[in-house]
């Protein structure tokens, strides 16, 4: 698993813990008194990245999924180093949603991402990532949420009768790094200079592989062979995996792999029961999930499976993931025009949730959630017909 | 809704079946886009170009450029005309012409290049040829790519149905009762709800399109009349709603900590001596004035 120093072991560590830690203030506690030369230091410290916190179960470090919401039905977040699986809904509205958030998510907290796609151009992904909301508009945006369904007579500020009353406001700094988990507008588009300032790699299949090329049938699909040598180059050449001792400062890799196990990936698992390729997904899976427990990276992964006609398979790809959350929107089936439902415009089901270091697992007791896209937001309820 | 089909550019599949030909509907949209003045290509696979293009007249005819897979589909006769690659390699040429402006390809059809072509081949050739219009590379505006496929969809599993279903823009699914053929057009827009409409319509012989209203249909009582809500709040043993009298008494409260003018001032100003209450207290018998020694068991 990939660990955070906790302790200052070695000098180069602790030269970076400092540098780390006097050039983000990530605390609002301030050192009073002047600070004690960096060599000398002997007390341990904490090497943050940003963007990450460690859970409060088991200290696992965690990255949000970009959907508060989300990260609190996982147990806190997506822990580094392993994958969020998606099983897409019929017409793959909601799962680009969710990917969508977690990249902008990787943008905004400043971490590298990696985009790989087949149908589309990963360049064009990120032109289409929700703008994020900062601490001064965000209270702007719910309480207009919140307030269109209220009705007049309740709109009244609440009297508080305690002493809370008269405090000082407290001013949050809009300092967007230093907080896990960031709201999103789904309306706006991200501002081209938080792109441009972001560090990003593309896959889009179509570029990497020529149509004439004559493949020879092996165990994996060519097009993962190549984006699994992709990942691992990026991996090792940016040092996410520890290979090149890194001076500058840790930071995580976020994978987005989209729609995959589709035709466009050249493997056959939607197509036909047992097809030649029919294990190609299920080796693609475990060699990356190799990589990943060996970096600071945290992989989101798409799939049609409402297409896979082989069910056996979306077991073994259900185990070979980490967490896997299904979404089925109601749009089309008859749930749509049934009173019941009429709040949500589809299910989440949370089917697995990782032990990680643990012997249980971060199970919500709640098992029945639906979703609904606001005009802006995407919100995740508790499915109040089943209570 | 039929004859916006094509404006929005893409994959369309007609799915047809044996009840309801499909044939028809595509060489009417065919002499849509002709008329229209779009570069049509044909990839002939089922049928004969002589039946095809029957049916046309002349100027529709000369407008298609028909690509005859059927007479000799493995290229046997090695006359040359056939293109390199099969139709594979027509629509791979597809992907990379150079000059601008709309382009509908009609596939007739679709599942004998199913039946003839690996899935996975066929789908991203597809997806490749109907992408186009998206990566302008030279930057200069290439004009919108139709891609017609007739599907027989009693042919296929659900697999590869599915599996194209997936990639297509718009989906027609041929249907109708006695007489009147109906097509249902589910359209997905990238990223927005997919809409679903049918459309009633029927085929001239001379392939263009007539739309029309459906037979009417003898309206059908509602199943279920809708139960009306139950209030929650009707029948409860304490008052969930204020009168104006109990809301105007509640805002005008002063909360205990909320400190007006007049409170403060109350506060600070010296208390006045006749206003203050006193205690009068009597002692009693029993009762102890030493302080210091309230049990009265030191021994001094």
């Amino acid at each position: 698993m990939a660990a955070v120093a906790t302790c200052g072991g070695d000098a180069g560590s602790v030269g970076s813990a400092v540098a780390t830690a006097s050039k983000s203030n990530v605390t609002s506690f301030q050192r009073r008194g002047p600070r004690a030369s960096g060599t000398n230091d002997s007390s341990p410290r904490l090497v943050s990245i940003t963007g990450t916190r460690p859970s409060v179960r088991n200290g696992q470090l965690l990255v949000s999924t970009g959907l508060p919401a989300l990260d609190q039905l996982l147990g806190g977040g997506l822990a580094v180093g392993t994958v969020l699986l998606i099983e897409e809904d019929k017409y793959n509205i909601y799962s680009s949603l969710l990917f969508k958030y977690f990249l902008a998510e990787g943008i905004v907290s400043g971490h590298t991402l990696l985009v790989a796609s087949a149908n589309e151009d990963p360049a064009n992904i990120l032109q289409e990532l929700p703008a994020p909301l900062l601490d001064d508009n965000c209270k702007k945006e719910f309480d207009e949420d919140v307030y269109n369904h209220k009705t007049p007579e309740s709109n009244i500020k609440m009297k508080i009768a305690w002493r809370y009353q008269l405090l000082p406001k407290m001013e949050i700094r809009p300092v967007s790094s230093s907080r896990f988990g960031h709201y999103y507008d789904t309306s706006k588009r991200i501002p081209q200079e938080l792109i441009e300032a972001s560090k990003w790699h593309g896959f889009f299949l179509p570029e990497k592989i020529s149509s004439t090329l004559k493949v020879e049938p092996c165990s994996l699909t060519y097009g993962y062979i190549k984006l699994l040598q992709f990942i691992q180059n990026i991996i090792y050449e940016e040092g996410f995996d520890g290979s090149n001792p890194q001076k500058k400062q840790k930071n995580i890799l976020r994978i987005g792999i989209q729609n995959l196990g589709s035709p466009l990936w050249g493997d056959d698992i939607c197509c036909t029961e047992n097809g030649d390729s029919s294990h190609s997904l299920t080796k693609f899976l475990y060699v990356l999930r190799g990589l990943l427990r060996t970096s600071l990276s945290a992989c989101i992964i798409t799939m049609p499976t409402h297409l896979i006609q082989n069910k056996a398979v979306i077991a073994h790809v259900t185990n070979l993931s980490d967490i896997v959350v299904g979404l089925e929107s109601f749009i089309g089936s008859e749930r749509e025009t049934n009173p019941l439902y009429k709040d949500y415009h589809g299910l989440i089901h949370i089917r697995q949730i990782p032990r990680l270091n643990n012997l249980v697992c971060d199970e919500s007791d709640v098992k029945d959630l639906g979703f609904k896209l606001k005009r802006k937001l995407f919100t995740i309820e508790v499915d109040s017909t089943s209570l | 809704m039929l004859d916006s089909l094509l404006a929005l550019g893409g994959l369309v599949l007609l799915r047809d079946s044996v009840e309801w030909e499909g044939r028809s509907l595509l060489k009417a949209l065919v002499k849509k886009s002709a008329l229209c003045g779009e570069q049509v290509h044909i990839l002939g696979c089922e049928v004969s170009e002589e039946e095809f293009r029957e049916g046309f007249d002349s100027q529709i005819n000369n407008r298609l450029v028909y690509h005859d897979f059927f007479r000799d589909p493995l290229n046997w006769s090695k006359t040359g005309e056939a293109l390199p690659g099969g139709p594979l390699g027509a629509l791979r040429a597809m992907c990379k012409r150079t000059d601008l402006g709309p382009v509908t390809i009609a596939l007739d059809s679709l599942s004998w290049l199913l039946l003839h072509l690996p899935c996975t081949t066929l789908c991203q050739t597809l997806h490749a040829v109907s992408h186009q219009d998206s990566c302008p590379g030279d930057g200069s505006p290439v004009g919108k790519v139709h891609v017609l496929g007739l599907l027989h969809e009693e042919l296929h599993g659900p697999g590869p149905m599915g599996a194209l279903s997936s990639l297509a823009q718009t989906e027609v699914t041929l249907g109708g009762t006695v007489g009147q053929a109906s097509a249902r057009i589910l359209c997905r827009r990238p990223r927005q709800r997919p809409t679903d409409q049918t459309q009633w319509f029927s085929i001239l012989p001379d392939f263009s399109l007539d739309l029309q209203e459906g037979p009417s249909i003898e309206s059908q009582p509602h199943s279920d009349p809708h139960i009306s809500p139950v209030d929650p709040t009707a029948h409860l043993t304490f008052n969930l709603h204020l009168s104006r009298k109990e809301r105007e008494a509640r805002d005008s409260l002063t909360l205990p900590f909320q400190f007006s003018s007049e409170k403060q001032e109350a506060l600070l100003r010296p208390r006045p001596s006749q206003a203050t209450s006193h205690i009068f207290y009597e002692p009693d018998a029993y009762d102890d004035l030493d302080q210091e020694d309230p049990d009265d068991d030191l021994d001094i």
